[in-house]
Order: structure tokens, then C-alpha cells, then sequence
């Protein structure tokens, strides 16, 4: 099919109803009879999306729709001095092409009229508990429990609008703690899959939890939407079930690593990091970008998660003679390391992940958070009408402010129920309309391109602590350089013919 | 120069090779049988399939069901009969008690014996998780594969060991599949490659993606194609192994990598992997059940299901180039494929859309000489061989 749909067969669906165009309909297996079609639901339907429906709806389990794939060009916007190896031709480039799903779930019937609501998954680190990483208190909480409430303002203000429209049914949120100890996040897919039986599921934040739930939900074919994980090989699994709509660190760690190194030239870099997942995979693209910018990393050091005092780690990096520190934590300890460094002499600017972009942080380092750069998935600042008036319904419902945690949640959970709005009570479906989507997701955070691994491509930022607050600037604001980002794979480059590293001669 | 290029244009001219026309060409399963709820199937979702004697254990995602091939009659055990869960991942048979051993998904390991389940999990026992998704006898010990990490139970002692990133060398500790051969324990990791544990030594050894990307495979047949392995299936002297994004083997010394793009795999999304031998493996793709048949020519056959009625198709290939094509008029029962069991000359396929039962009559190994099958076979009608 083309990717741009006439808009012949959109007339066809919405003002007539599934009829006219649309393949023989497969009695009981093709949701809800369209020309019964709630009025509100029709509004949910651009063209496009009219045009999945009519390829997925009415298929036999033997058949796969006839839906064009997603094809990138380049993974993830990589330039060409940050690709890994990048003076080889790999013999093979992974997460180009959209993943398929070519199972028979399309054909599964739609549940009874006996159904009283439609639930949607929130899986999150919400109640305290005894952290895995590091036998101590859980510290992710604060984060989780403003993702919780971004994924409840969202399914409210559904329900306020009628709830399900095709059965005048309410969501409802089955809501379970992402209890880090023994993969506990697992069995609670498995509850959520099989035994509630959710029709998506929004989560979590860990890294290793949020593997740990994707396996799951790959076997039991349901939708994993991940709003707070930022660790780019959550999306890096060719898992046709997960999705992103929060940008990663990936995407921050070459905003960052283009300051540091192409703007403002910085060659001796340290990092100082958690000694977890977050932390041991977060900093592996300022690694690998600093390695192949010819500045490798002077320093890396790790801390555990319960540490206060970073000593024996600064002072192996002040002797390191550092132009910058770069670290990857969560935000309590990177303002102890950053007020530990100033009280030593260690006057480096410093750069951290976004999850420093906080009030704990501000509070904790004070006159030292003045100068501090981060990475972060979006710009807070930016003027749009939907996110102020999501601001304005979390004050309301909550009496505080919205994080990033919550944005992206609210985001997520907002996709997760328009695509069951429109695709009706079947998972692959579900899966479908968001999979096959072809324009950007209208978020509050901002517009949600997916890439062929189904993550956000969109645009990331540098946060920075100016005059006692936090100000986000794009790569134009800063007059950030980029590296050259071909328009062709790796794979069928024309090696010898041209530089790899260089643009292509302008004829 | 002129005899030459006529010699060639006659070549051309003459088309492709006749149907009676004999070629070294693999043995092609033309004869399927095709098991669904309609069968007696408690569910079509198949995750796993054993093959025991007379007896073909499945799991599914709503019980547990066991076919007589001798009769063709199909019995279930649901959660009523005792199961402790419904969703059933992972079996393997004790051939010294008959003991049935199987991987919940989500509710630990059960041990069908004498009719009576028995149930062991994360609160119970040394379990390591709830999910599992590979089970293994080997002697006396069960090896299952959990999200978090491997767990082995001693069936005479009742001692459990776990094996997480403490004791071996597991990058990551999400497991995948275990499989017991050539005297050690294979271990297939998410995240953490494959895995091999001597038992005679006790040692553990990794494999690991040599590049070390997620996003490329720099050289194909430098080691593990990449670290999200779903499969490792020894057989002979190999290891044949499946991944998310292509397959491979090796011999003790060589790795050989396969993608979609130079073999003839339907593919590079492989849920399970099973060796017959050192020259044969079927590996279970999204898109059909594909086997390389003959090692050392890259001969492969892919069996798929037309999405009309039940016939199918097995393609013959060498490299990316078609031999042969066999019309089915019984195929597999979906090209969404699970799991597999090798049964002497038979095969078994577990689908999401029901089992298959490939029947090997005159089954050879490797190649022979042989005519081109004729794109018509007989159909296999009735329950029974």
C-alpha cells in the first residue's frame, strides 16, 4: 500500500460505516459493526488510520495485513562518526525495518457483552520496597507515583468523555507495583495478561524490570508502552509488542556529546556513575562517542546506589586533570557528587542525565546547580495549548506540578486508549493502529515520531540551571554542530567510492 | 567463443531443470497433519511440544494436552485437574521415571507423575522466578530457565542451586531455554548470548557477540550473530542456535551465521531452534518452519501454510536460490512457529495456531538424487498412520 491513503476510502469508513471497500466482514471477529459506530469514535479516525482498520479488520488467523512497513535509513539519526565500527561495512544493520506481527491474535474474537470495563495495565515502582541493586529503601517511588498519576489523568478524563464509546463501558487502570526483588515485574505480566486479562500495558521505569516485562508480553502478545525508561537497548529486542514515547539516552547522550565535544571542544572527559542498569548503560553512547571523536574517556568510575560519600571516587578524578564530568545517576546523588566536587576544588562543568532535571536536585545542590547541563526527552517550556491544559487538569487533581514522569505517562497512556478506542477489544489490533501509525503522535510533550523500532525519534534537549531555574534549549538554540547523518543504510553504502564520514560531493 | 555463448543460449533456452530430471536434493515432509481446538486441542496457542514414545505432550496457553498417535485422541488437564497454571511454556520427559516436567509461565515448575501434579515455586522452593521458559532433565537434576536466572533441582536430595550473574557469566540474567547434550548444559540468555556449562568440570563458558552492538553484525561468522538469544539446540558435536534477528551454529571452533538474506531461512525472527544432527536444523520463524538440511551446501527447506484452506508449500533453497518448489495439499498449521520436536523421522511443530505433525516416511538425511518432487502429493486423510 502507499503510506498516504486517499481520502476515498476514509469517506467510505467513517460517513458509511466498515461497508463498500472493506473485505467480506468475518462474522464476531471484527469488533463492533461499524456503521453502529458512535459518533464520538468516528472523530478518533483520521484517514490513515481508516485505511489500517480496513487492512486488519476482517482477516482470517492465516493472513497478515497488506500494511507498508516502516524503513529507515539510518538507526536512531546516527551520525556517521558516532556509528560503532564506522570505517567497516557490517555484514548486517539491525532495526531499519519495522518489526512484523504475523501471528493469528487478529482473528481472535472480541469478549462478550457481559464486560464491564476495559482495562488498561500501569505497572510502576508506586510502593516502597526493598531495592534489588542495593539491599536498601526502593528510590525510584517518586518517580513511578508521578507516572501513575499522568497514566490516571488520562484514563479519567477518557472516562469523562464517555469511556469506551463502541460499549459505553469505563477504562480502568489495573494498577500493580514494579517490585524490583526476583523479576517480580514478570509475574505481574503474567497476571496482567492472562488472569485480568488487560488489553495494553504502560510501564515501567528500570531498565532491567522493564526487560524483564517485554519477554513477557512478547509470549503473551499484549502492548507494552514504556514511558520512563530511557536505556536504549529496551528497544534495541525486535519485539513487534513494545513501543517508546519517550526519547532515550541514546538520543540524549549524542545531544550532550555534541556539545561536549563538537561546540565546546572538551578532549578529557570523566564520568562518574550509578552502578546499575540506569547507569551502566546510560553512559555507553557518551562512551563509545568520546572513544570514536578521538577523546576516550580519561575516568569512568562507579558508586553504589546507597553511597553519600563519593570521595574515593572524586579523588581519582580530580587527579585525572578533567575538562568536564558527565554523570548518570539518579538526582539526590548527582547533587552530593556535584557538591562534593566544588567543596574539593573540582570547578568542571557539569553534565548529567535527565533524571538531575528535578527540585531534589535543585534543592540538594543549591548555588551549585547554577551551570549544570542535562539531557532531556523534551521541552517543558514549549508553548502548546494541549499541554497547558494538561498542566492545568493535573494541578487540579493532583495540587502539584507535572514531572517529565508524569507527561510522558499521560502521553503514553493517551495513545494506549485512543488505539483501543479505534481498533476495538483485540490486542493485535491494538498493536496495529499504533504500530502502522503514520503521522506523529500529537503529545503533550511533543509531537511522537516512531522509527522502525517503534521508539520516539523525536527531538531531544539540553536542559540547563540558568539564574535559579531549569531552561531547556534546542540543538538550533545552542548553535549545537551535528554530525553527518547519511541518507542510505551502512549495509549498501558504496564503500571506497566515497569518504563514509563526509557528506556526498554536491554535483 | 562463438560454441560457447551458442552452448549458453541453449542453456537458457531450455529453461530450468524438468520435474523428472533427477538433482541431489533434501527430503521434503510431504505429508502433515494438522491438530487444532477443534481436535481436541484445550487451546491453539502451542508454546511447547515433546514427543515421548506413543505419547506428544503439548503446552499451551490454556492447559495441557497430551495426543495418542496411535489412536489420534487428544487428552487435556486444565487448572480443574490439578495444574497449578494454565500457561505452560516449557516441557521435557524423565526417560528413566516418565515423569513429566513442565515450565509455567508465571506459575513455576509442575511435575505431571502418575496423574498427580506437583508444584514448585518461588515461595516453595528454590525456584529463582515464576516465569519460566526452559526446562531440561538431565540425570537426576530439572535445570529451568527463569526471567531471572537458571534454577536446578536434585531430584533425589531435593537441593536446589541457582545461577544468576553471582556464579556464572551472565551479563544479563534474563534466560531463555536450557538444553542438556553432548555433556554439558546450554543455556540460551536474553541479553547474555548463549551460555555453556561442563558438567564434568563444573565450568561455566560464555558466548557473546563479538562486536558488541545491538544495532550491527560487523563480520557474520566471527561468533554469536547477537546477544538476544532465543534458542540453543546441541546435536552430534554442535550447537545450533536461534535468536531476534538470525540464526547460527558451531562446531566447537567455527561459527556459521545465517540470515534471511543468504540462506533460506523465512525469517530473522526466530522463537526457537532444534538440531537433528551436525547437517540439520529447524528453526522456528515468524514466518514459517525452516530447516537447513544439509549444512555444508546451505540447503534449506521452509514448510508455510497457504492462508486459504489447509495446504501449504515447502521451498526448496541453496543459498537465496530456489530448487524446488512443493505444493502441500496438508501444510503446517501457521507460519507463526513456536517450538519443534524431533521424532525419529518425524517432526512435530508447535504453532500459535495449532500443532503440526510432519510424517517421515522415507525420510534421508542430507541430499540424494532424486527427481523433482510433483507439485501435487497426496493428501493424508484419516487420524491415524
Amino acid at each position: 500500500m502507499t503510506s498516504r491513503i486517499g481520502g476515498l476510502a476514509a469517506i467510505l469508513l467513517i460517513g458509511g460505516g466498515m461497508t463498500g471497500a472493506q473485505p467480506p466482514k468475518v462474522p464476531g471477529k471484527s469488533g463492533a459493526a461499524a456503521d453502529t459506530m458512535p459518533p464520538e469514535l468516528k472523530t478518533l479516525i483520521d484517514p490513515d488510520t481508516a485505511e489500517v482498520l480496513r487492512r486488519i479488520n476482517g482477516l482470517s488467523p492465516y493472513e497478515t495485513p497488506d500494511l507498508k512497513l516502516r524503513q529507515d535509513t539510518v538507526y536512531a539519526n546516527t551520525p556517521v562518526d558516532y556509528e560503532p565500527f564506522g570505517a567497516i561495512k557490517p555484514y548486517k544493520e539491525f532495526f531499519l525495518k519495522q518489526m512484523e506481527y504475523t501471528g493469528p491474535g487478529r482473528a481472535i474474537p472480541e469478549p462478550g457483552p457481559d464486560l464491564k470495563s476495559v482495562k488498561i495495565g500501569f505497572i510502576g515502582p508506586i510502593m516502597s520496597t526493598v531495592s534489588a541493586a542495593t539491599g536498601g529503601k526502593s528510590h525510584e517511588e517518586v518517580l513511578g507515583i508521578k507516572m501513575l498519576e499522568g497514566a490516571k489523568l488520562a484514563i479519567e478524563e477518557w472516562n469523562a468523555r464517555g469511556g469506551y464509546f463502541r460499549r459505553h463501558i469505563p477504562f480502568e487502570m489495573d494498577t500493580r507495583n514494579d517490585n524490583g526483588l526476583w523479576g517480580a515485574s514478570g509475574n505481574e505480566i503474567v497476571n496482567m495478561a492472562y488472569k485480568n486479562e488487560d488489553w495494553a500495558i504502560l510501564g515501567t521505569i528500570d531498565g532491567a524490570n522493564s526487560h524483564i516485562a517485554i519477554r513477557v508480553a512478547l509470549k503473551a502478545e499484549i502492548v507494552m508502552m514504556n514511558t520512563g525508561d530511557t536505556d536504549p537497548t529496551f528497544i534495541e529486542t525486535n519485539i513487534p509488542w513494545v513501543m517508546r514515547c519517550i526519547g532515550d539516552d541514546r538520543q540524549m547522550g549524542y545531544l550532550l556529546m555534541d556539545y561536549v565535544l563538537r561546540k565546546m571542544k572538551y578532549s578529557r572527559i570523566g564520568i562518574i556513575r550509578a552502578s546499575n542498569r540506569y547507569g551502566r548503560f546510560g553512559v555507553r553512547e557518551v562512551n563509545d562517542a568520546a572513544r570514536r571523536m578521538q577523546h576516550p574517556v580519561i575516568i569512568e568510575m562507579a558508586y553504589g546506589l546507597a553511597n553519600t560519600d563519593f570521595s574515593l571516587q572524586l579523588e581519582r578524578m580530580k587527579e585525572a586533570n578533567l575538562d568536564a564530568v558527565i554523570h548518570w545517576g539518579d538526582a539526590g546523588q548527582s547533587a552530593l557528587i556535584l557538591n562534593q566536587m566544588r567543596k574539593m576544588g573540582m570547578n568542571q562543568p557539569f553534565f548529567a542525565s535527565d533524571r538531575s532535571v528535578s527540585q531534589e536536585f535543585v534543592k540538594i545542590a543549591g548555588a551549585n546547580a547554577e551551570g549544570v547541563i542535562c539531557g532531556y526527552p523534551w521541552n517543558p517550556d514549549h508553548k502548546d495549548p494541549k499541554l497547558d491544559a494538561f498542566r492545568t487538569a493535573f494541578r487540579k487533581r493532583f495540587n502539584a506540578e507535572p514531572d517529565t514522569y508524569a507527561a510522558h505517562a499521560y502521553d503514553g497512556m493517551n495513545m494506549l486508549i485512543w488505539a483501543t478506542q479505534v481498533a476495538g477489544l483485540n490486542r493485535a489490533k491494538i498493536r496495529d493502529v499504533l504500530a502502522y501509525r503514520t503521522k506523529p503522535w500529537p503529545g503533550v510533550t511533543h509531537d511522537i515520531p516512531f522509527g522502525a523500532a517503534l521508539d520516539d525519534l523525536g527531538e531531544v534537549f539540553l536542559a540547563r540551571f540558568e539564574n535559579g531555574a531549569w531552561r531547556y534549549h534546542s540543538r538550533e538554540d545552542m548553535n549545537i554542530p551535528r554530525g553527518y547523518i547519511p541518507a542510505r543504510d551502512r549495509v549498501n553504502r558504496a564503500t571506497g567510492e566515497i569518504d563514509p564520514m563526509q557528506p556526498p560531493p554536491q554535483n | 567463443m562463438r560454441i560457447v555463448a551458442f552452448i549458453g543460449l541453449a542453456v537458457a533456452l531450455s529453461g530450468p531443470l524438468t520435474a523428472t530430471e533427477p538433482v541431489k536434493l533434501p527430503y521434503v515432509y510431504t505429508k502433515w497433519r494438522q491438530f487444532t481446538v477443534a481436535d481436541g486441542l484445550p487451546n491453539d496457542h502451542i508454546f511447547a511440544v515433546k514427543a515421548d514414545g506413543p505419547r506428544v505432550w503439548m503446552g499451551t496457553e490454556d492447559g495441557l494436552a497430551m495426543l495418542d498417535k496411535r489412536t489420534g485422541k487428544i487428552k487435556s488437564w486444565g487448572e480443574k485437574d490439578g495444574l497449578p497454571w494454565k500457561v505452560i511454556t516449557a516441557i521435557d520427559v524423565d526417560k528413566k521415571t516418565g515423569d513429566v516436567w513442565l515450565g509455567l509461565f508465571g506459575g513455576g515448575l509442575a511435575r505431571f507423575s502418575g496423574g498427580r501434579f506437583d508444584h514448585w515455586h518461588q515461595l516453595n522452593s528454590g525456584l529463582v522466578n515464576d516465569v519460566v521458559y526452559g526446562v531440561a532433565v538431565q540425570d537426576e537434576y530439572i535445570w529451568a530457565a527463569t526471567t531471572t536466572g537458571t534454577s536446578r533441582f536434585n531430584t533425589v536430595t531435593g537441593e536446589w542451586a541457582i545461577f544468576n550473574e553471582k556464579n556464572s557469566p551472565m551479563e544479563e540474567i534474563w534466560n531463555y531455554n536450557v538444553a542438556v547434550g553432548n555433556g554439558k548444559v546450554y543455556l540460551a540468555v536474553w541479553g547474555s548470548g548463549m551460555l555453556e556449562y561442563d558438567l564434568a568440570t563444573g565450568r561455566w563458558k560464555d558466548y557473546l557477540d563479538p562486536d558488541g552492538e545491538m544495532e550491527i553484525d560487523l563480520y557474520r561468522d566471527d561468533g554469536i550473530i547477537h546477544v538476544i538469544v532465543t534458542g540453543a539446540s546441541p546435536a552430534d558435536d554442535v550447537v545450533w542456535i536461534s535468536t531476534y534477528f538470525g540464526a547460527c551454529r558451531y562446531d566447537g571452533r567455527h561459527w556459521r551465521g545465517y540470515y534471511n538474506q543468504d540462506s533460506g531461512l523465512a525469517s530473522d525472527f526466530i522463537n526457537n531452534a532444534k538440531g537433528r544432527s551436525a547437517d540439520e536444523a529447524w528453526f522456528a520463524t515468524d514466518k514459517g518452519a525452516s530447516a537447513v538440511t544439509d549444512f555444508k551446501t546451505n540447503t534449506w527447506v521452509t514448510y508455510t501454510r497457504d492462508t486459504k484452506g489447509q495446504g501449504g508449500k515447502a521451498v526448496v533453497m541453496r543459498d537465496r536460490g530456489v530448487l524446488e518448489t512443493v505444493e502441500l495439499p496438508v501444510g503446517i498449521p501457521h507460519d507463526f512457529v513456536i517450538n519443534y520436536d524431533i521424532d525419529g523421522n518425524d517432526i512435530w511443530v508447535a504453532t500459535a495456531k495449532g500443532l503440526g505433525w510432519g510424517i517421515g516416511e522415507g525420510y534421508y538425511p542430507g541430499l540424494r538424487e532424486r527427481p523433482k518432487t510433483p507439485t501435487k502429493t497426496a493428501a493424508v486423510k484419516g487420524g491415524v498412520r
